[in-house]
């Protein structure tokens, strides 16, 4: 031991733990410090086109990779902003020429032909050419990716400015695979920088097509994002975008209403009513295509009173949607008879069976139900408990006794994908896609959550998948949705109005001007308030 | 002393050893995680592929000898969701909830220890009440509704301070407040109780009777052995606060290891999880550790197991 150390040892007491203690504390302050003048700089950056958004999800960078999207529409929202597709939504038009300026389908329906749009570059200064989109195919593994590569053969460069798809055999759904948010295989990364930073690297520092550019991220916190003066559709209105995430709804209000975010996602019930009530704010609900409903999941079972369409009926009667759409959504929401968003290509527009407590318990009487019964759990994610409790207590009240079994939601997930959960379920989807994209994950027997079992309604799905005639496939679907509805195979609740709210500073918050998108978008076009 | 810093320090490996087990048989008991990554439409066969790229295809056991290897290195892993090293991960928002747990802490011992004293000295006088009323107050209000309470009046309403985030000074005023209300509770409680017991002991009243004044009693006799135990109290809960203020961190948007832990859990990224609660496990045990080396310095009936 060295004499320094020794002397260390031996000087030890009491008081100098303390002071170290305390010294210890006041360092950490020192050292982590409290950067005031990085604030003063965003404050001022907010005074020159800053819009900032206070979002209800965590922001993980897989979302920053267009390869990687999942069948869900959270990724578009930054994916809009740093990214761009050959074909996307935007306002006016869902299968907007974006980087492709125009297409075609050959005659056989075997190949797609694609013109690219000239002169564009990536936030790099690389130039956007055909080898970019056959390379982003090729990587592509989001969603969808297996349906998309077991079908298409080959993606051919026929010049640098212009690419050819050939499938296997035609695919009437090819495009709504690949032009719309249904997966992300037409969002295009540059071949050169992505192979030579590696997938990793490029979550980190993603390079992109679209309006805006990475400044930063904070894994989890937030993203800042600046806007690209070379973006081909227009230059941005906003200088720079901030996407924060916060958990809190409540906090989300509280930014919007002190002005420390212009645009708050998912603000519902009693905070939607506070946005309404205050002049300053302005309520703008979104319809995505997120509908909800419910599974009898015992349907196919003869033993089980669902098996009996009348119980079925009877269930559909006794639920108050508009009451829970009032109380939740504010009346946002759209009451639907059917499991498909009626925005979606080839939709049948099904009103919902109207709230009629007395038809019901008629219906569960001539189905040898009149004093009820014990219809056991009823099932789902525990974000939706107010949903399973508001619909127990319907069905309560006409003699279907039901007990809410609220689930964590991955576990809801699983008990859906693994058949595992029971008797009455609630569910939903947000997937884009089209009427058969919908009723092929939860329709048709082969489906990933089909509870259905209707040798019928298979026969017409696989009849449809091939039919190249638009007004043949549009009859087949819509048998297939009439079907499901007056069998009553499902109890629909609406089509789920997302709550969103922008702020005094907020010109044009870009919610709502994408069909069926539910976040702001496209950023180009957002504005304050000069 | 060093066979007995050699003994706690065996004791300390085995309780991480335990500790990395139970966690990583917890967190996969909640469930598969590409359930939740995949899309809702996904066939089995994407899953698989998902659960193959993140290692979760193996069986538990070589999983673990996987996890237990690497983390000889140091090294957790990467993060699910946000795949990037969850040291990493964890590095970037331990300064956000140092910041916040020395502010609470600050808080409460500033608050709390002075006000157990004054309890004390002038016990059941209508101050001790007061001060009991406040220590019942502060441990029975929850945190979640104290903080909404304070961003309702100091940002929204009196426009005084952020909403949210983290960065300035303001920013942490209402976090580590709404944190620190309990701690400076309990600190209040066991301050008072320690300092009855001192000044009930037989040195303060030799020092009485020797004729030092009340206040050299107070503050250089009974202050200063009253308050070891209260510091000790402190410091444990400083590791702790470090690790649980989960829902202040949620309320405020406070980017520290709190909310990182519900999104790890929230969306089952295991490799997170795992780290938040080893290394807390890590923080917790030093801490103990040091406690113990400290007592077994100071006492040596406890360094040679009397």
């Amino acid at each position: 031991m060295s004499p320094t150390s020794q002397h260390t040892h031996t000087a030890l007491t009491r008081r100098r733990l303390l002071q170290s203690t305390l010294g210890g504390l006041a360092g950490l302050v020192t050292w982590q410090g409290w950067p005031r003048r990085q604030v003063a700089m965003a404050q001022k950056t907010a005074a020159s086109g800053q819009m900032t958004w206070a979002i209800h999800v965590t922001i993980a960078p897989t979302w920053f990779d267009p390869a990687e999207t999942p069948g869900v529409i959270t990724p578009y929202m930054f994916l809009y902003a740093m990214h761009d597709a050959l074909v996307k939504p935007m306002p006016g038009n869902p299968m907007a020429p974006c980087l492709a300026t125009s297409w075609s389908e050959s005659q056989d329906g075997l190949t797609y032909d694609f013109e690219l749009r000239q002169g564009v570059k990536f936030h790099n200064g690389d130039p956007f050419t055909a080898e970019d989109v056959q390379y982003s195919f090729e990587r592509y593994k989001g969603g969808g990716a297996g349906d998309l590569k077991k079908r298409v053969q080959a993606v051919e460069i026929v010049n640098p400015h212009h690419v050819r798809f050939r499938l296997h055999e035609p695919w009437p759904d090819f495009l709504t695979y690949y032009a719309t948010p249904a997966t992300g295989a037409g969002w295009i990364v540059p071949k050169t920088y992505t192979e030579k930073v590696g997938s990793d690297k490029f979550k980190e520092q993603p390079i992109g097509l679209g309006p805006y550019r990475l400044v930063s991220h904070q894994a989890g916190i937030e993203l800042v994002l600046e806007a690209n003066p070379d973006y081909w559709r227009k230059v941005p209105y906003v200088k720079r975008l901030v996407f924060k995430s916060v958990p809190e709804a409540t906090t989300r209000l509280a930014m919007l209403k002190k002005q420390e975010a212009d645009v708050a996602y998912g603000l519902y019930g009693t905070l939607a009513e506070e946005v309404r009530r205050d002049a300053s704010l302005k309520l703008e609900p979104v319809i995505p295509p997120g509908t909800l409903w419910f599974e009898f999941i015992d349907q196919y079972d003869p033993k089980s009173p669902w098996s009996d369409t009348r119980v079925r009926l009877a269930a559909n009667y006794a639920i108050n949607r508009q009451a829970i759409n009032e109380a939740e959504t504010l009346g946002y929401s759209v009451l639907s008879g059917g499991i498909v968003p009626r925005k979606f290509d080839y939709a049948l527009a099904l009103e919902p069976y109207p709230y009629d407590p007395k038809k019901a318990k008629e219906l569960l009487k001539a189905a040898g139900h009149a004093n009820g019964f014990d219809a056991g759990e009823v099932s789902g994610d525990s974000n939706f408990s107010w949903m399973m409790e508001a619909v127990a207590n319907d069905l309560t009240a006409v003699g279907i006794r039901v007990k809410v079994r609220p689930m964590e939601r991955a576990a809801a997930f699983a008990a859906h994908r693994e058949k595992t959960i029971k008797n009455l379920a609630f569910h939903g989807s947000g997937a884009y896609g089209n009427t058969a994209t919908r009723l092929g994950t939860f329709v048709y027997s082969k489906g990933a959550e089909a509870w259905i079992k209707d040798p019928e309604i298979d026969a017409w799905y696989e009849q449809q998948a091939v039919e190249r005639d638009r007004t043949k496939r549009q009859d087949l679907l819509y048998k297939i949705q009439q079907k499901l509805y007056d069998e009553a195979r499902f109890m629909s609740v609406w089509e789920h109005g997302f709550l969103c709210a922008s702020g005094p500073r907020a010109a044009v918050s870009g919610l709502s001007l994408i069909p069926l998108f539910a976040y702001s978008g496209p950023y180009e076009d957002v504005q304050l308030k000069s | 002393m060093h066979r007995y810093i050699l003994t706690r320090l065996f004791y300390a490996f085995i309780s991480l050893v335990l500790l990395s087990i139970t966690i990583f048989v917890l967190i996969r008991v909640t469930g598969d995680p590409v359930v939740l990554m995949a899309d809702p439409g996904a066939k089995e066969e994407d899953l698989q592929a998902l659960r193959i790229e993140l290692g979760l295809d193996r069986t538990y056991v070589e999983q673990y000898i996987v996890f237990a290897t690497k983390l000889t290195r140091g090294d957790f892993g990467k993060s699910f969701m946000y795949r990037i090293p969850v040291f990493e991960l964890y590095l970037q928002r331990l300064p956000a909830s140092v910041q916040l747990a020395v502010a609470a802490m600050a808080i409460s011992v500033i608050l709390g220890i002075p006000l157990g004293i004054v309890a004390a000295v002038r016990v059941n006088t209508w101050l001790d009440s007061f001060c009991n009323v406040f220590a019942n107050l502060g441990l029975a209000t929850p945190s979640f509704w104290l903080g909404i309470m304070l961003m309702l009046i100091f940002a929204v309403n009196l426009q005084w301070l952020p909403v949210q985030g983290s960065g300035t000074f303001k920013h942490i005023i209402m976090p580590a407040v709404a944190l620190g209300l309990v701690f400076t509770a309990a600190n209040m409680r066991l301050a008072r109780s320690a300092m009855l017991e001192v000044l009930g002991s037989e040195y303060i009243k030799l020092a009485r009777i020797k004729g030092l004044t009340e206040n050299l009693v107070i503050l250089k006799h009974a202050f200063k052995n009253a308050v070891i135990p209260v510091l000790t109290f402190a410091c444990i809960n400083f590791a702790l606060i470090l690790q649980g203020s989960v829902v202040v961190e949620s309320i405020f948007a406070w980017p520290g290891i709190g909310r990182l832990l519900v999104e790890g859990i929230s969306s089952r990224d295991f490799p997170v999880v795992q780290a938040t609660v080893i290394l807390g496990g890590v923080m917790i045990i030093i801490v103990n550790l040091l406690v113990d080396i400290l007592y077994a310095y100071i006492d040596p009936r406890i360094r040679y197991g009397q």
